[in-house]
């Protein structure tokens, strides 16, 4: 029987629906059972969300302002670098 | 990606391919925190700032390679994937991963033997991300929090959640297996979450 600890360990991968088909059947019956494990699903589902919404996918202005000008200077100049990749 | 942003992409695409200053700068801000986030994975924070600057002037030429396989962002994650593996090649560093325990050490200390809760979570989160978020020093303690997670946790999270990267793509860009990526994003969750919790219980960082 699956237990509140190994619903913890494998909660991110319920949440992202990566568990196999049995597993999660077990993981939902649990948390009809378990409202500690529902408080803490829940939970865990906020926090992501919470990252999502939070605005640290910003870069730092002073790294933008130094690549726009070594960008700026390359178009300008013409960038002759002969070891570049197609890495697609 | 829906149609509209797939029209912009590609209009940017040829902005670049023809050398256009503004495409550029409208490129490096929308592309940068993600590229950050994958350099980070493999380097040191100052080496990481380097190699991003660096992909952006090799962009200028490789640009006219790209045919448009993959998305624009994932191909500029995969530059500078590429660019941190050879640097790491040259200097033989190793990237320092721990993916034995999925369970934070905190909260595993809060199930009984039986595996069952000891300490369950008190509260209930119940506002939403965008009430929480307004918090302001509830962002200002997840800023704190994220920055000083594990580089190799907050590269698969920010990669994974905030620039929507597809797991196959993760794993790619950062070179680790499925099983082991999950394990990343699981340790970085529940660090966010121990954090919120103790900020909702406690009004501390």
């Amino acid at each position: 029987m699956l237990m509140c600890r190994d619903l913890a360990v494998i909660a991110s991968d319920y949440i992202d629906g990566e568990l196999p088909v049995l597993e999660n059947m077990s993981v939902k019956m649990h948390l009809m059972m378990c409202k500690d494990c529902r408080t803490f699903i829940g939970n865990l589902r906020a926090s992501t969300d919470m990252l999502n919404a939070h605005s640290s996918g910003q870069a730092d202005e002073e790294l933008i302002r130094k690549i726009d000008e070594r960008v700026a200077l390359a178009l300008k100049e013409g960038s002759q670098d002969p070891t570049n990749q197609d890495p697609d | 990606m829906t149609d509209s942003s797939r029209e912009k992409e590609i209009k940017l695409i040829q902005g670049l391919k023809t050398g256009d200053n503004d495409s550029f700068q409208e490129a490096v801000r929308a592309y940068t925190p993600g590229m950050l986030a994958v350099a980070r994975f493999y380097l040191d924070h100052s080496s990481a700032e380097e190699v991003v600057q660096d992909c952006w002037v090799k962009v200028i030429d490789a640009i006219h390679g790209f045919e448009g396989r993959s998305g624009l962002k994932t191909w500029l994650h995969r530059v500078v994937a590429n660019r941190c593996k050879n640097q790491l090649r040259s200097t033989n560093r190793e990237i320092p991963t721990d993916f034995s325990e999925s369970l934070e050490p905190e909260l595993a200390h809060r199930f009984n033997a039986k595996g069952r809760w000891e300490l369950p979570p008190k509260l209930q989160f119940h506002e939403s991300a965008d009430t929480l978020i307004e918090n302001g020093a509830l962002n200002d303690c997840l800023d704190k929090h994220l920055s000083s997670l594990p580089e190799t946790q907050r590269s698969a999270l920010m990669l994974y959640e905030a620039h929507q990267h597809k797991s196959e793509d993760v794993c790619n860009i950062l070179d680790v297996s499925a099983s082991n990526l999950r394990v990343l994003l699981h340790r970085a969750r529940q660090k966010i979450f121990l954090m919120v919790e103790n900020f909702q219980e406690t009004g501390e960082c």
